[in-house]
């Protein structure tokens, strides 16, 4: 077994283990912000893992070529759709999806609070 | 039956989850697992092109993953503002 081949071995094999771990992640996160975040996790690393597995056992052809292209439109287009997926569920939360400064996001101290404001809520 | 083949079916096992999130929760955490689907399927047909063998099936994956991306963003829409 040549070096080659272990190495496109375990480029797979991350590939495949990063990919179920994401998917029982998006089942077992509480949170909806919590589940979109492991999309791009499989976008990133397991398409980049599989496209240096491919460079490895074809070099550089039409195969390559192709799978680079795949790759780069998964990472770029993921962004776009997980941003409008996190912009859809704030809406149908809220009703709008401007920020107010003043808004209480649960699990945070509240964005554009001053340090007097925060002292005086926990003083509450 | 190839190293690819295999990681090929180890990924298709893997929309199972997917499929469990699809039917959980509100309408848009279901989203999720549509979403994750679309980019399993792009991998499993990346995989699936260089275990056959044949470079002209890479274009099923490119071509699923733009699909992927205006059916995800369609939804997403549609949930934003009429569902």
């Amino acid at each position: 077994m040549s070096a080659a081949t272990i190495a496109v071995e375990v480029f797979l094999g991350i590939a495949v283990l990063n990919t179920w771990l994401s998917c029982i992640a998006i089942i077992v996160m509480p949170n909806f912000y919590q589940r979109i975040h492991y999309l791009s996790n499989v976008t990133a690393i397991s398409a980049f893992s599989i496209l240096l597995a491919v460079v490895i056992e074809e070099g550089w052809g039409q195969a390559t070529v192709k799978t680079i292209l795949t790759c780069v439109v998964l990472l770029l287009i993921n962004a776009i759709v997980t941003h409008a997926t996190a912009r859809a569920a704030r809406v149908r939360t809220l009703g709008h999806w401007s920020s107010d400064p003043h808004e209480q996001i649960p699990g945070t101290r509240g964005r554009g609070d001053t340090e007097a404001e925060r002292q005086r809520k926990e003083n509450e | 039956m190839n190293t690819w083949l295999i990681a090929a079916t180890a990924l298709v096992f893997a929309m199972a989850p997917c499929g469990i999130a699809c039917f959980r929760g509100t309408p848009i955490d279901r989203m999720v697992g549509l979403e994750m689907a679309g980019i399993l399927t792009s991998l499993i047909l990346l995989l699936l092109a260089q275990g056959f063998g044949n470079p002209n099936f890479y274009d099923l994956g490119l071509t699923m993953s733009l699909l992927a991306f205006g059916g995800g963003l369609v939804f997403v829409r549609f949930l934003e503002r009429w569902l």
